[in-house]
């Protein structure tokens, strides 16, 4: 079950299915303003995803899932009234309008003008949509990849494998007039799998993902899918645990940008400096890092897990430099912390669905290329550890202490990569590991896999990209 | 089908939701599936949220969903949808059904056999509270209003940079329908309160502390004051922190937290984990995993607890059951379709409470008689591996010298084997927490390897 690319004007797509035309959008938007407000945003939102999965030599599960409604937004100053509706019915959406007014007993009148269609740029380049991919195809590629894990290593004992795409169609309508209709594709691959060395059984997994159609599983790509999954996999069953205890840490090109996320990125998401909450506050045009570090946060780059055409305020996607050489240059912003700064949208303004409301947020967070040669990063540790792939982080944004898990990752010693570890929870403080990054490799990688960012109960897809870096002190937790 | 009303659930509402989960089973039957089990949930939710004196946020939530499960040609597929106009819902079901033929035949995907489905007492569960109303609009404002109040009269000695509170109520329904015959419809409130509180630290930090409570009666939510001195107190020792030296410390887990901990043990317990030989608990059914002071119970039947329900996902009726007796192992969490496979009955994959029995004395006479220990009152990040039962955490707390707090550390790591972690618990204190599914005291556990400075 999928939603194919509308082709109709933005806006037909409700109308004409749904019967949510320029009219009832009208009303929708008086009852939401009629207790005035600063300000508004009408979401609506018709998704539909598939799953296929093999598990025990057969592909014998599948799911579909179709997600419909619309939420309702009213804002006066900072503070926010928001409700919604899964039917849409003039009866139903007036009524969520009426609850997430509530809020607005105090507002200044609004006038609603429009609704007029804004045309935006396109970031989610699919040339094989998933609504033209029948079933017999997503059961072949499931299968195909159990059979190369097989064929990979003697030792995999089980596999696991998984295909899912969906596609959402969005609208989102505001009191100046603009109505903004996307279209947003994702998919995601996944191969989990068990090996058996004597004794010895490890599972590990590795997972593709991004905002395309079926013309993403190109050869090299369901190969490395495959590949991936079971080299990590095979690996554990050789490592070790690292010694605990502070240590300098380099951290691979692409998914260590976890720790970007984590340390850095959160801290970065205005509302929590606009409430004054983030460690970064007070921060804005000081050094916060070396003159190697320079971060962006990225909507547009194509077919990416983080694109946004727009985001969910109807704010076009865009890349916002967080820091530039070391200087900290922005925060991500939504329209109230725009408002509240007096500077333009980011279009950061994201939200999980028409159940929530929208969010400061991450796209793709990417620290960009330094002058370092990876091998001269590694070669410079006399004793540490290399970390190569992750499961997971957290933050608090406030006090600033962050950790991420290592899956797998090597030993250093005397500048060499030595013992293989794993499983390992690494920790540290945001600000503190952002001004310990002392070397930044030339090789920036994008990661591939399908990061999801929680935040208030919301999930948001993200991605997050990295070159080789030195850490020069976290704390490892090891043993001994 | 309309998610409008506001009226106290009623039987006629959740014969309403009866109707649709019977209309989803009729027509997949009638599209060709043989078999077929629908779920029909409802729910209406309300949150209010309270910053530095004014209202932030006020967020309604009304939701009507269904998820089905369908057997075609004796292929297995799951369903979910929110769009449940009858020709939307219609055309859903064909799609679905159509779409299960192109996949390969499972024969352990069958509905349990009927004798096995049923519902434990409940209106024993006593999930329901009366008194909701569905527009306490003046309770959740004074309740915010209170709840930051107190908190920054606690915290009168402290820096306080920003004071949250919120506070929600709500409801759920639900119906089950299996097409060999069972049905099952309850329902069920929620109440809560609570409040975050941000301070300013040396070095420019600005530490987090939280504390809420919830219960399915109004009556059950803590107090105001309980709340907000909790997160003062857990803010407090937030203040100044900085690791500790690495070593091998006593841990105290706080009660809140002991799920992050013992919750290692559920995935390894999972009938997918033992069939797929992902489990470290493979084998182990019968022996003794942990130390002899050990036993957890898995109690869905507790009246008024989060974690209670009247039947687990397959339909089979909850019960109470030992998961872990003196230290042995004495069940894993088999559902229907892995019981199949793997050639057993069906043990109930879910837990509904998972229950620690308190000891005798108090976290601190616990802590005054060890000559070192570290209270972790929070984790960060952190992870588990099953398959073998390794895991790590990161934590922050409290170091103690002679049952004397002596130290606020953060940034340091836990680190460990599942089995190892389990022979070291030690004791249990007296301080049970009833807020969530993990009702258990603070735990104590002997030589844990943290890493620090």
């Amino acid at each position: 079950m999928s939603i194919p690319r509308p082709q109709g004007p933005p806006g037909a797509w409700f109308d004409q299915r749904f019967g949510v035309g320029p009219e009832l959008l009208r009303r929708v938007m008086q009852a939401a303003l009629h207790s005035g407000a600063d300000d508004c945003d009408l979401y609506f939102e018709h998704a539909a995803s598939t799953s296929v999965s093999l598990s025990d030599h057969k592909v014998n599960a599948a799911s579909t899932r179709v997600d419909l409604g619309m939420g309702v937004r009213v804002v006066v100053g900072d503070q926010v009234g928001f409700a919604f509706t899964e039917e849409l019915t003039a009866e139903a959406m007036i009524a969520a309008a009426r609850t997430a007014a509530e809020i607005a007993a105090h507002g200044g009148q609004r006038e609603v003008t429009g609704p007029v269609a804004v045309r935006i740029s396109d970031w989610t380049p699919v040339t094989h949509p998933w609504d033209r991919v029948d079933m017999e195809t997503r059961v072949a590629m499931v299968r195909g990849w159990e059979q190369r894990a097989f064929q990979r290593d003697p030792r995999v004992a089980r596999v696991e494998t998984h295909l899912a795409d969906a596609a959402k169609v969005v609208m989102i309508v505001r009191p100046d007039g603009r109505l903004v209709e996307d279209w947003r594709p994702m998919t995601q691959g996944y191969v989990l799998t068990t090996a058996v060395d004597g004794d010895l059984r490890e599972s590990s997994s590795y997972n593709v993902a991004g905002r395309a159609g079926l013309e993403y599983y190109d050869e090299g790509r369901q190969a490395r899918l495959v590949d991936q999954a079971v080299d990590r996999t095979v690996f554990l069953l050789r490592a070790g645990k690292p010694p605990a205890g502070e240590m300098p840490v380099v951290l691979a090109a692409g998914p260590s940008a976890i720790l970007l996320h984590e340390a850095i990125g959160h801290g970065m998401e205005a509302d929590f400096n606009r409430k004054g909450t983030s460690i970064y506050a007070s921060r804005m045009g000081q050094r916060i890092a070396s003159e190697h570090v320079t971060i962006v946060d990225d909507g547009t780059i194509p077919g990416s897990r983080g694109a946004v055409n727009v985001d969910d305020e109807g704010n076009p996607g865009q890349r916002t430099t967080l820091v530039e050489g070391g200087v900290l240059r922005s925060y991500m912003h939504d329209e109230i912390s725009a408002r509240h700064y007096g500077v333009a949208p980011t279009g950061s303004g994201r939200r999980q669905g028409f159940r929530h409301a929208p969010l400061p947020r991450m796209r793709a967070t990417v620290m960009e290329p330094g002058p370092h040669d990876p091998a001269e990063i590694i070669a410079s540790v006399k004793r540490g550890i290399y970390c190569q792939t992750f499961s997971n982080g957290q933050v608090h944004i406030g006090g600033g202490d962050f950790a991420f898990y290592m899956k797998t990752g090597f030993l250093i010693e005397d500048g060499k990569l030595t013992m293989p570890i794993k499983d390992v929870n690494v920790i540290g403080n945001g600000p503190e590991a952002l001004e310990r990054i002392d070397m930044v490799g030339n090789d920036t990688v994008i990661d591939e896999g399908g990061w999801t960012c929680g935040k208030d109960g919301q999930g948001v897809p993200v991605s997050q990209g990295m070159p080789t870096v030195r850490v020069g002190r976290l704390n490892v937790g090891g043993v001994g | 089908m309309s998610a409008s009303s506001t009226a106290p659930g009623g039987a006629p509402e959740l014969d309403a939701l009866l109707d649709i989960a019977r209309q989803v089973v009729a027509i997949a039957t009638s599209l060709g599936a043989e078999e077929a089990l629908a779920g029909v949930g409802r729910s209406v939710s309300t949150e209010l949220t309270r910053r530095d004196g004014r209202i932030e946020k006020a967020e309604e939530s009304r939701s009507l969903g269904l998820r089905a499960s369908l057997m075609v040609d004796g292929r297995f597929s799951a369903h979910a949808t929110s769009d449940l106009r009858p020709d939307a819902l219609r055309e859903f079901l064909e799609r679905a059904v159509q779409a299960t033929r192109y996949l390969e035949p499972d024969p352990h995907r069958r509905l349990p056999d009927r004798h096995l489905m049923g519902d434990a007492d409940i209106a024993a569960l006593d999930a329901w509270d009366p008194g909701f109303a569905g527009q306490d609009g003046p309770i959740r404002r004074a309740l915010v209003q209170d709840l930051e109040q107190a908190t920054r009269a606690h915290a009168a000695d402290l820096a306080v940079r920003s004071v949250s509170s919120f506070a929600w109520d709500g409801r759920s329904e639900r119906a089950s329908v299996a097409s060999n015959g069972w049905e099952s419809a309850w329902r069920s409130t929620s109440f809560g309160g609570g409040v975050t509180l941000s301070l300013e630290d040396e070095g420019g930090r600005l530490p987090e502390s939280w504390s809420m409570s919830s219960a399915r009666h109004r009556a059950d939510v803590l107090g105001v004051e309980p709340i907000a001195a909790e997160a003062v107190r857990l803010g407090r020792n937030r203040l100044g922190s900085g690791p500790a030296a690495s070593g091998r410390y006593p841990m105290l887990v706080e009660s809140k937290l002991v799920g992050r901990v013992l919750g290692v043990l559920l995935g390894p317990m999972q009938g997918e984990a033992l069939y797929e030989k992902r489990s470290c608990l493979e084998g182990r059914l019968g022996q003794r995993i942990a130390s002899p002071r050990l036993t957890l119970v898995d109690d869905p039947l507790i009246p008024r607890a989060a974690g209670s329900s009247p039947h687990d996902g397959d339909g089979l009726p909850s019960r109470r059951r030992v998961l872990v007796q003196d230290g042995v192992l004495q069940e894993f969490l088999i559902d229907v379709y892995n019981g199949r496979r793997l050639g057993q009955p069906p043990t109930g994959g879910d837990t509904g409470n998972l229950v620690v029995a308190p000891g005798t004395s108090s976290p601190e006479r616990l802590l005054a008689g060890l000559p070192r220990a570290i209270r972790v009152e929070g984790f960060l990040g952190g992870n588990t591996n099953a398959t073998t039962g390794d895991f790590s955490f990161g934590v922050h707390g409290v170091r103690y010298e002679g049952g004397v707090p002596v130290q606020h550390v953060s940034e340091m790591n836990i680190s460990g084997n599942l089995f190892e972690l389990l022979e070291r618990y030690a004791d249990a204190a007296d301080d049970v927490w009833t807020g969530s599914a993990w009702r258990t005291p603070s735990l104590l556990f002997d030589d844990i390897q943290f890493s620090g400075s």
